[in-house]
């Protein structure tokens, strides 16, 4: 019987503690949408965390982009040889791309790369007292910090994601058109004819808040680190899951409430 | 002046501060000793406001910082200057950024003037040409002279050190204490140090207080701490296995 | 680290992806930003089902315009477009709604005019307007065909189905016995032309009966290890004899397709050719019916096969001619004549040699037995239930390699004073229309007629039997 309580329990308290965890992290983002319009705003800060966030990521998702692209093209290729509409790869990589694999694949490679290494830093910051240091000095971490990084997140995403859906359709059309055959101004055009501005914008502004999504989950993790170095490991960790779960949750709310 | 009434602080089921109550004196060094883990780092930043007490006073010069929000807090913090453990200077700045954080969040000092400012307080901590280096590059007793910088950069009436000599060489103990000493006489600061070293203990401290089981058990000069009966104090300084400490 | 600054870096790649943003944008969007360039047209279709906001206009395939606005009038489409200014539409241009492959969207198609210097201007109409087959159509009106089978099936069901029906069918079968009758009593009536018809028949029976016998001799020679198989080939009587048999069948065939000899001249008393006549008219006018719509859906098919056999104990020759008719896939009648040299049953009390050399010639093989039956198929099953050469049974037809063999047991002639006939075959297809079958007829007889027998068929089907029987139409 004894199990059986601690199970339940343990049960309970795990509930509990995602719920505090949640409101925690809604209570960040609310002192972050604060501290965002208390000037002054620190330019370089964010200019910095842009650079990290966005220009240091261009080619990782360059790659992505280009090589799900390719792929899609690939895959499309042999289910619509079937019905000989072989010319609907380019529509079927370009909707693809722009309405989903673009913003989500993009929010996870940034999760990864930098979503982790925010979790990271001011879990490093938060252990060895930098952030008390802040504290101290007169400075609001969460200002100094975290708005910064937040800003560069939902101001990078939709550009990188702008720059992966480029790079995804090139790669369909270098796949379809000169490897696989696909008649090349079919293939453009069937892109020009489905593919809506709106497709592209839906798409840049889920990015947006996939961008938001992962800096303030990064941040939130780090900013909250315990345990000294295992305790960065274990935040930087559980930022990209918490993250990356969160956008493909999201991902789906989002699709539903736009399209 | 600093003065902590009757301070509790309890992390979970774990009591740290049992009733404390403590007045730091102005333009002195008070010296706060205790064992590891004792609760002398959490009666430290009480002080600062970086903890609020479960219940208890803590009043600077008369105000008590516990009920304050944030903006005002933010302005008692700008009488202090705190010199952590480990330096805490941030990795990401290098020495010059790092001194001069303050002097650029809360003054609108030109960069140059800032520039001298630094310059002049690396050398006060006996530092020339280090401006450019980044923290990973300096070692461990470089790093606290220029977080001692930092702390008083932005010329506070207080300083607080946490345990400013844990980790160093006994020379380098020996250089950070003449450093301390030498900067509350020039800057007239009022430091607070939190320490368990006990040579260090009687080069530095004015006055000395002995933290024990979340509370001050004996507090006076050093004199007076030497010549104590406390049967806790005398196992503390002599180092002893023997005694109401319980280590094991 | 390097010379480039970090909000340099940042500011590059914002614009960086701007540009690519707005190339996107660009490409796209319409007309570039969504800039509302253009004049407006207006065209009433009938119909504008599928065609949406935004739609392309296109002349020979280039678009010069998207649909602006579609809205109702007089219960018709009003479909405003807005044309590039770059494009003049002629007075008499003709638009049509069409779309991309099967399912792909609708599109506005304008088919250019004269070009005889007068334009459509702004807010003008286009007059002509055409509706282009597509899947709709073809859908609906495919829809129309199978309402029709549908009435044609269920009035088929409702002639064949009901009680009605069956008790039509016996009429039928009846109307069938009358003729027979009938035809019994032309043959009476037309004594002469009878023995004329029998001696034909003796002729040409007579000479398959010496072929196979021969044939016969000559298994049986091979059997017994005599003569060798070129003494085999040099005896010309065999040939001879064959040939003789090959040369009186199609005699025969051709009397029969020219109307001519014993069963061209059977139809000419005046009474039979009236009821044939009649029946075939009427025949024809519901198979008219019947098959203008469901030959369509390529169910209903008519079958007439002959198929001799040789029955090796007898050294008797049996023959069958059918009419098969199968309205539906699992559904066939049968009707049928059957001349069995040895007779009805009714004159059986003789018995019958053990070899072909003591056979005797009492039979009434001037009787002709019939076959009317209805049978079901199950996949690979067939049961058949009727009359079987004159008298009541049933039959099972197992079907193996796409139908090309059919194994076949029958049972009928149920009587208390004998066992009943039973037979059973397998026919195999050769060719298109020859089948070769080899089985065992009446092989529980108590009078000694079990035979094994080998036998061939042809049969032909609905196709065919325009170009063999002249006489019966079958519409196509």
């Amino acid at each position: 019987m004894n199990k059986i309580a601690a199970t339940i329990d343990n049960f309970g308290r795990a509930i509990l503690d995602n719920i505090e965890e949640m409101g925690r992290i809604l209570i960040l983002f609310l002192s972050v949408l604060m501290w965002m319009v208390r000037p002054p705003l620190k330019l370089r800060l964010i200019f910095r965390q842009m650079e990290f966030v966005g220009v240091k990521s261009i080619f990782v998702v360059v790659l992505t982009g280009t090589f799900t692209g390719m792929v899609m093209a690939l895959q499309g290729y042999y289910g619509f040889k079937m019905f000989n509409a072989e010319s609907l790869v380019g529509s079927t990589v370009a909707l693809g791309m722009t309405r989903e694999l673009g913003p989500v694949l993009t929010a996870l490679m940034v999760t990864a790369r930098a979503g982790s290494a925010m979790a990271a830093e001011l879990g490093t910051m938060r252990v060895t007292e930098q952030i008390d240091a802040l504290y101290v000095m007169a400075t609001n971490p969460v200002k100094h910090l975290i708005v910064p990084r937040v800003i560069a997140g939902v101001v990078m995403l939709p550009l990188l994601t702008v720059v992966a859906d480029f790079m995804g359709i090139l790669g369909g059309y270098f796949v379809g058109v000169p490897i696989l055959g696909i008649n090349s101004g079919a293939f453009v055009n069937n892109i020009t004819k489905m593919v809506d501005l709106g497709d592209i914008y839906h798409g840049l502004t889920k990015a947006a808040f996939f961008g938001l999504i992962l800096s303030v989950v990064g941040c939130h993790k780090g900013f909250n680190t315990t345990g000294g170095a295992e305790g960065v490991g274990r935040a930087t960790t559980e930022a990209v899951v918490l993250a990356s779960v969160s956008i493909l949750i999201s991902d789906y709310f989002l699709t539903a409430i736009m399209f | 002046m600093i003065k902590l009434v009757d301070i509790h602080k309890s992390f979970g089921r774990q009591k740290v501060l049992d009733g404390v109550n403590l007045e730091i004196e102005d333009g002195k060094t008070t010296v706060i000793i205790g064992g590891s883990g004792g609760g002398k780092s959490v009666l430290l930043k009480h002080i600062i406001g970086l903890l609020k007490p479960d219940s208890g006073q803590v009043i600077v010069d008369d105000v008590d910082i516990v009920s304050l929000n944030d903006r005002d807090l933010n302005e008692i913090r700008k009488k202090f200057g705190m010199l952590f453990q480990d330096a805490a200077l941030f990795d990401s700045m290098n020495v010059l950024e790092n001194v001069a954080f303050p002097l650029k969040e809360h003054t609108r000092k030109k960069e140059k003037e800032i520039r001298e400012i630094v310059e002049e307080r690396l050398r006060a901590v006996g530092l020339t040409g280090v401006e450019d280096k980044m923290p990973s590059e300096l070692s461990g007793g470089m790093r606290k002279r220029v977080g001692l910088a930092r702390a008083i950069a932005m010329h506070p009436q207080i300083v607080l050190f946490d345990e400013p000599t844990t980790g160093l060489d006994p020379v380098m103990t020996e250089a950070i204490n003449e450093l301390i000493i030498e900067t509350q006489k020039i800057f007239d600061l009022t430091c607070v140090v939190i320490s368990h070293d006990v040579q260090s203990i009687f080069t530095v401290g004015h006055k000395i207080a002995m933290l024990y089981e979340g509370k001050i058990i004996e507090y006076g000069t050093p004199e007076k701490i030497k010549m104590s009966s406390n049967p806790v104090l005398r196992q503390f300084l002599s180092g002893s296995l023997e005694g109401p400490i319980n280590v094991i | 680290m390097s010379s480039i600054s970090t909000e340099a870096k940042v500011g590059l790649f914002v614009l960086a992806a701007l540009i690519i943003l707005a190339y996107m944008s660009f490409r796209v969007g319409e007309y570039g930003f969504g800039l509302k360039k253009g004049y407006l047209v207006n065209v009433v279709f009938d119909d504008a089902t599928g065609l949406e906001k935004d739609a392309s206009v296109q002349i020979a395939g280039v678009e010069v315009g998207r649909v602006e606005d579609i809205s109702l009038k007089d219960g018709k489409a009003l479909v405003t477009l807005r044309i590039l200014p770059s494009v003049e539409l002629e007075k008499d241009v003709e638009a049509k709604i069409k779309s991309y492959g099967i399912l792909g969207d609708k599109y506005v198609d304008i088919v250019p005019g004269t070009k005889d210097g007068t334009y459509i201007t702004a807010g003008g109409d286009i007059t002509r307007t055409g509706q282009q087959a597509d899947i709709d159509k073809l859908l609906s009106e495919l829809g129309i065909i199978a309402g029709d089978v549908m009435k044609i099936t269920s009035s088929l069901k409702n002639v064949l189905g009901s009680a009605e029906g069956e008790a039509n069918l016996k009429a039928i079968v009846e109307n069938t016995r009358s003729i027979t009758e009938n035809l019994n009593r032309v043959v009476t009536q037309n004594d002469e032309k009878l023995n004329l018809m029998i001696t034909n028949l003796g002729e040409a029976s007579a000479e398959m009966r010496n072929a196979f016998a021969a044939l016969n001799n000559i298994v049986e020679r091979i059997d017994s290890g005599e003569g060798t198989i070129g003494q085999l080939v040099e005896n010309r009587d065999v040939f001879d004899n064959l040939n003789q048999t090959l040369a009186s069948i199609r005699d025969i065939t051709d009397k029969i397709n020219k109307g001519e000899g014993t069963i061209g001249k059977l139809v000419n008393d005046e009474d039979t050719v009236d009821n044939l006549n009649a029946s075939l008219k009427s025949l024809e006018k519901s198979m008219d019916g019947i098959e203008r719509y469901v030959s369509k859906s390529e169910q209903f098919k008519t079958f007439l096969s002959y198929r001799g056999e040789y029955l090796f104990d007898g050294g008797d020759g049996k023959g069958y001619f059918d009419l098969t008719i199968r309205p539906k896939e699992d559904k066939f009648y049968v009707l049928g004549l059957v001349a069995d040299p040895r007779g009805s049953r009714t004159v059986t009390d003789t018995t019958v040699g053990a070899t072909p050399t003591t056979r005797t010639e009492t039979w009434e093989r001037d009787e002709l037995l019939f076959t009317a039956q209805i049978g079901k198929r199950f996949k690979d099953i067939a049961l058949r239930g009727g009359i079987f050469e004159s008298t009541g049974g049933v039959g099972i037809d197992y079907f193996a390699f796409d139908d090309r063999l059919q194994v076949t047991f029958e049972a009928f002639d149920f009587d208390s004073d004998r066992n009943a006939h039973l037979k059973t075959y397998a026919e195999y297809r050769l060719l298109k229309h020859i089948y070769l079958s080899a089985g065992w007829d009446d092989f529980i007889s108590n009078e000694g007629r079990e035979s094994p027998f080998i036998g061939f068929s042809i049969k032909f089907e609905d196709e065919d039997l325009k170009y063999l029987l002249g006489s019966v139409p079958i519409p196509k």
